[in-house]
């Protein structure tokens, strides 16, 4: 009976698949873009003949090279932080028998979460800044003289990515704890294993292909962030995302700028496909 | 002897320590920023002089901001609507349909998840240059709905999984038409889907910068990029209070979804 409902289920699709020809022509249209040169009229046009030109410059270029390689580490190492962070936070919200707590950290989250990535940039410019919140009390208590910087530099952006990340990354780790079952935990502790002994040989690699899902995630967010080190680097930090934009904006060459996009979206790609297959294998090895 | 409070206190001292301090770290800026929107002065001073609603004033008396306030209004809603009419059926047939290419349609549908946002809005400033597109609004609500469309689905897909079929065979067998058993039978049963779909899309489309920067133009832009231009012109408190109305906006609309549907029920259709 269902079955024969959804006989036309293609037909119920075509909406959807016009918005997806709409995208397939943009990108499309954008990497073949990215074989030409900048014309002479200015603005997007294009000019010279079609060839890899910009691709050779690229991964001939130190400078390119230096700035996907920072954004490639600077991303792990806050995907790092930000599990040590909010893996505590996501066996809180799946096991503390607190509804209150439960709650509380559910709130902080959600409301984090949903009141805007401007509004959290700004915060921290205004918390970081040299006559900011931080700054102003190490002064009052008489810990520094001069103010010590924090924003334009790597701190502060790295500061506010993980405020950015941490409920992407709590969230999607909540459900995977949860598919953990409470019993199995209570066995190894009534047999006589610590606390720390039954997280450590139990839980975590029950929890292992949720913990890769959520770094996955986290990496692929940081790896394509743009607003927070555009705010809060102000230009002294740059990102992938934040080069592409200066080579449009700045330098207009739109070209360039489209060939270093499909680079980066290549190596984004690759990444998340790395991160899957080591996905299956901590599943294969949990499973065992 | 293991006692029974020690098994119901699963996690130690250090997950639970952990745990505050990170909710510590997500809320004080949020805190700073709204006493900021009330200060009196231009920089931040601890603890504050004197209480003042002149940021506020000026938020609402800014030309730009209300405009910028406007068009992302009504690109939310026109964007949440949009996403759900074009997103429901799509998810029932990726769930229940059975055709070649499924899961093709599927990735590609979801795909913008992936790319990073700065590649997107670059390619649809490419498209809209190439299309002539002239019109501020309309490219932004073309860009930001095919952006945001996959929210959606991804919501919708999830809670249809896990939909018992045979209730709706049992109102077919029961006489209901097609159309009588999907709305009296599974369209109720997605409302959590619905609602956790729709505030993603909402939240997307309000606050998207990445993809917005490339599509506005000098007459139609959207708060987040209002918000980054003034930030980056003029140095007081202004954005602050846009900051603490987006704030209050949040916190509501997470109040309404625990009523509406409970938020651990919400996080498990992302």
């Amino acid at each position: 009976m269902t079955q024969d409902r959804y006989r036309c289920g293609f037909c119920l699709l075509l909406p959807a698949c016009a918005a997806i020809v709409v995208l397939f022509a943009a990108y499309g249209w954008f990497f073949w873009a990215s074989l030409f040169r900048p014309g002479a009229e200015g603005g997007l046009a294009l000019g010279g003949a079609p060839g890899l030109h910009n691709y050779v410059r690229i991964l001939s270029s130190p400078e390119e090279l230096a700035i996907l390689g920072d954004t490639l580490w600077v991303s792990l190492e806050l995907t790092a932080v930000t599990l040590v962070i909010g893996l505590p936070m996501a066996l809180a919200i799946a096991r503390s028998h607190s509804k209150l707590f439960r709650g509380f950290i559910l709130f902080s989250l959600a409301v984090t979460f949903l009141s805007g990535g401007v509004t959290r940039a700004y915060a921290w410019l205004i918390m970081l800044g040299n006559r900011g919140l931080i700054n102003s009390w190490l002064q009052q208590l008489g810990l520094t003289s001069s103010p010590i910087q924090m924003v334009h530099n790597w701190t502060g952006v790295s500061i506010a990515l993980v405020h950015f990340l941490l409920p992407f990354l709590v969230f999607t780790l909540v459900g995977a704890i949860k598919n953990v079952p409470v019993s199995v935990e209570e066995a190894a502790r009534n047999l006589g294993a610590s606390r720390m002994r039954t997280f450590l040989l139990i839980t975590l690699p029950l929890l292992s292909s949720g913990i890769v899902v959520a770094a996955a995630l986290t990496y692929s967010l940081a790896l394509s962030a743009f607003l927070f080190p555009m705010l809060l680097g102000g230009g002294r930090v740059r990102m992938v995302a934040n080069y592409i934009y200066e080579r449009i904006f700045v330098s207009y060459d739109l070209p360039f700028a489209a060939a270093t996009s499909v680079v980066f979206l290549a190596v984004a790609v690759s990444v998340i496909a790395s991160f899957s297959a080591l996905e299956r294998l901590a599943r294969r090895a949990s499973a065992r | 002897m293991l006692k029974r409070t020690d098994l119901e206190r699963p996690y130690g001292a250090v997950i639970f320590a952990v745990a505050w301090a990170g909710c510590l770290f997500l809320l004080v800026p949020i805190a700073c920023i709204v006493l900021f929107s009330f200060s009196d002065t231009v920089y931040f001073r601890w603890p504050p002089a004197a209480f003042s609603l002149r940021w506020y004033a000026n938020f609402f008396a800014s030309e730009q901001f209300m405009r910028a306030a406007m068009n992302s209004l009504i690109i939310a809603v026109v964007v949440t609507s949009a996403s759900l009419l074009i997103g429901l059926p799509a998810a029932l047939g990726l769930v229940r349909g059975r055709f070649p290419g499924r899961n093709l349609i599927a990735s590609l549908l979801l795909s913008p998840l992936i790319v990073p946002g700065v590649v997107t809005g670059m390619a649809f400033l490419v498209l809209f240059a190439n299309l002539r597109v002239e019109f501020g609004l309309a490219r932004l609500l073309v860009g930001l709905f095919i952006f945001a469309l996959p929210f959606a689905v991804r919501a919708l897909v999830a809670n249809l999984i896990g939909l018992d079929t045979r209730i709706e065979e049992a109102a077919r067998n029961l006489g209901a038409s097609p159309w009588r058993s999907f709305f009296h039978v599974t369209l109720p049963q997605l409302k959590p889907g619905l609602l956790a779909g729709a505030t993603f899309v909402f939240v997307e489309a309000i606050d998207n910068f990445s993809i917005a920067v490339f599509l506005v133009d000098t007459q139609t832009t959207t708060l987040p990029v209002e918000a980054y231009f003034y930030i980056r012109d003029f140095d007081d408190p202004t954005v602050a209070a846009m900051a603490a109305i987006l704030i209050a906006f949040s916190a509501l609309l997470v109040f309404a979804v625990e009523r509406m549907i409970g938020f651990e029920k919400f996080l498990r259709m992302q």
